[in-house]
């Protein structure tokens, strides 16, 4: 694990962020309130990236830029329903559980069906990644638009709903663990399932996969698929969390979950990346955007900031003191 | 003996603990921190102003920041990480309020108190305050118009769509004030510009080709009054007709100039800056804040406060500003 470069910069570049965050702060950094806090923020887009991660590593220019429409839609459509259904019921715990599970199931549907849509347009109609998925971005985004109006559906306080973006498990808060549950999940069907090695395989090269028998178009859709299930479980998280539904909630975080894959060391041309990496990067950006409102500076200085990140994540792997691999001989 | 000493002892302990306590209170600096939508923006960078002038003024700890994204979600990691740090107040203009419900309701459970501007339907705040009463500045802004019209005359009045809340609100006030007066004659009321100049130029060219004689334009998007001017300008009318209506500066600028716009009105965000922050610090301070009291500010000399959507009030203030070609350049954004 610590053989790889990448990996090894963000591990470096963490204890670096936590050790000035600390100083900076004088020490007021540490409070366990602050690691909740961060801990409850990174999933919501840390989910987005592992979504927009797996459509990466299937290659052939694989992204999906339409997961915060499909998180909105997903939410939107579950909230709407779920507020029509029972609206003439009483406030029982039971009536509660009846609308909480009947939102989660309706959402995660709708952005299955959001991923499965981008899954056909690229697998099957042959569409390039990057055009789908900016289509089916405004479809969505359109749809929501729609059945909103502009504004936010408000949830409100529904329990159990409102505990998976506000509860905590042993003072761990429960987005985190969901996100860390996804993470493992994920990691373990890329690195010992079938299709995960599939997946790299094609990602690497599509043309060697073809020939070597695999289904390259199922490949892509299944990965689309889950890129909206990922997307959904997202949207699952921030709309509890605000207790509302929105169209366009979030839209700022499309490019930052880019940034978070593609600095957890992601190829966005495909056939490699990794959950530890993506995992890193998150857990980097969302410390150094905290300790920047936690000094007070200017929202801008984050955004800098993390570029200035990405390009040193670029360039210092690169450099031969994180290098590890040689160089292949020129042939 | 040991008993008498003892308590000796635990009373001057006691005393200075006491001591000390109202020390540290009387000395006590609050943190506020002013959160907006977005950072950069002409409207925001002139409530730094006021946010900043209050922190020199009192002494307290006082800053401004928001996102630098238009993104309701965005505006939520600022408050989630300023919740962490604690300070003793949050005064926030909310993207929407809807979203920032749950949010306030944590930022309560740790104590940080909430003051709010510009969301009279957000429910967990302490007190929400608006610059006016929007019925009041749409009869303001016709008074005015009614006044450059010598009383008379056709008028009508502009709003961005039928479905805006305060459009319409303004546009009603405009029209109660002007049924007052039985000379000021209304023709084809509240057409919609959806806030855009160009929709709003169109319809006041409609407007003076079908009314050669109209006398009075108020137009209630930023933008109405732009587009309205440009008519006016066009058919060689600055002179003979007068237009009114809500907007800033930077936007009708070029047209107060030139006297196709007479006057505009608006609120000033430096002000509703500093008084978010007073009210804070007389929350903090376990002050209440009543009916007709003075905020210490031009404008908030004698608001009113009504009840919230939650528990919390709604403080409203008198604070428009009249603006016009004179006074246009003490207000640059």
């Amino acid at each position: 694990m610590l053989s790889d470069g990448h990996i090894r910069f963000l591990i470096i570049a963490n204890g670096l962020i936590l050790l000035v965050a600390a100083l900076l702060s004088k020490g007021a950094f540490l409070d366990p309130y602050n690691f909740q806090s961060m801990a409850t923020q990174l999933p919501e887009i840390g989910l987005l990236a592992i979504a927009i991660m797996l459509t990466m590593v299937s290659g052939n220019g694989g992204i999906d830029l339409s997961v915060i429409s499909s998180a909105n839609l997903s939410v939107i459509v579950a909230a709407l329903v779920c507020k029509a259904l029972f609206a003439g019921a009483d406030s029982s715990a039971q009536a509660g559980w009846s609308f909480s599970v009947l939102f989660v199931v309706i959402a995660l549907t709708v952005g299955t069906l959001c991923g499965l849509l981008n899954g056909l347009l690229v697998a099957r109609a042959g569409y390039a990644p990057i055009l789908a998925t900016l289509g089916t971005q405004l479809l969505f985004l359109g749809v929501a638009t729609v059945l909103t109006g502009g504004p936010a559906v408000i949830l409100g306080d529904i329990a159990p709903l409102s505990s998976i973006g506000n509860g905590d498990l042993l003072g761990i808060p429960i987005p985190f663990l969901l996100f860390l549950a996804v993470s493992i999940g994920v990691s373990l069907m890329l690195s010992r399932t079938r299709f995960g090695f599939r997946l790299y395989l094609m990602g690497s090269n599509a043309k060697a996969a073809h020939f070597a028998g695999i289904q390259t178009a199922t490949v892509t859709l299944v990965t689309y698929t889950i890129a909206g299930s990922l997307a959904a479980l997202s949207g699952i998280i921030s709309s509890t969390r605000s207790a509302s539904a929105k169209a366009d909630f979030g839209v700022s975080y499309l490019l930052i979950a880019i940034l978070i894959a593609v600095m957890g060391g992601v190829n966005p041309s495909g056939g490699y990346g990794k959950i530890l990496g993506l995992a890193l990067a998150g857990v980097a950006l969302q410390m150094l955007s905290s300790t920047l409102s936690f000094i007070g500076a200017n929202d801008f200085l984050k955004d800098f900031m993390w570029g200035l990140l990405l390009l040193l994540s670029i360039g210092l792997t690169d450099s031969s003191l994180f290098k590890t691999k040689p160089k292949p001989a020129p042939s | 003996m040991n008993k008498k000493a003892l308590l000796i002892g635990a009373g001057i302990i006691a005393v200075a603990a006491i001591g000390a306590v109202t020390y540290t209170s009387a000395q006590r600096k609050w943190t506020i921190n002013t959160v907006v939508k977005i950072t950069g923006i002409a409207w925001f960078n002139r409530m730094e102003q006021g946010v900043k002038e209050y922190a020199k003024s009192s002494g307290n700890n006082a800053t401004q920041t928001g996102p630098a994204q238009a993104d309701a979600a965005q505006q939520i990691r600022v408050l989630e990480d300023l919740i962490a740090k604690k300070p003793d107040a949050l005064a926030v203009v909310p993207m929407d309020p809807a979203t920032l419900e749950a949010v306030f309701a944590k930022a309560a459970a740790r104590g940080i108190k909430i003051i709010t501007h510009e969301a009279d339907s957000q429910k967990n705040t302490l007190y929400d305050i608006e610059a006016f009463d929007n019925v009041a500045f749409g009869a303001n802004l016709n008074k005015r118009l009614e006044k450059c019209m010598g009383g008379a005359g056709k008028w009508t009045v502009f709003v961005g769509s039928l479905g805006s809340k305060t459009h319409n609100q303004w546009a009603d006030g405009g029209i109660a004030n002007a049924a007052k007066n039985t000379k000021m004659q209304l023709v084809d009321a509240k057409q919609e510009t959806a806030d855009d100049a160009d929709k709003a130029y169109e319809k006041a060219k409609e407007i003076i080709a079908k009314y050669p004689d109209i006398k009075g334009f108020q137009g209630s998007a930023s933008t109405d009054v732009a587009g309205i001017g440009r008519a006016v300008e066009e058919a060689g009318l600055n002179d003979k007709v007068c237009v009114y209506g809500t907007s800033l500066p930077s936007i009708a600028g070029k047209y107060l100039e030139t006297g196709a716009v007479d006057g505009i009105g608006f609120w000033d965000p430096k002000d509703a800056g500093i008084v978010m922050n007073k009210v804070a610090q007389m929350v903090l301070e376990g002050k209440k804040i009543t009916n007709g009291m003075d905020l210490g500010i031009k404008g908030y000399n004698k608001v009113s406060v009504t009840k919230g959507a939650g528990a919390g009030m709604i403080i409203r203030g008198a604070a428009f500003v009249d603006v016009d070609k004179s006074n246009m350049k003490s207000y640059p954004f």
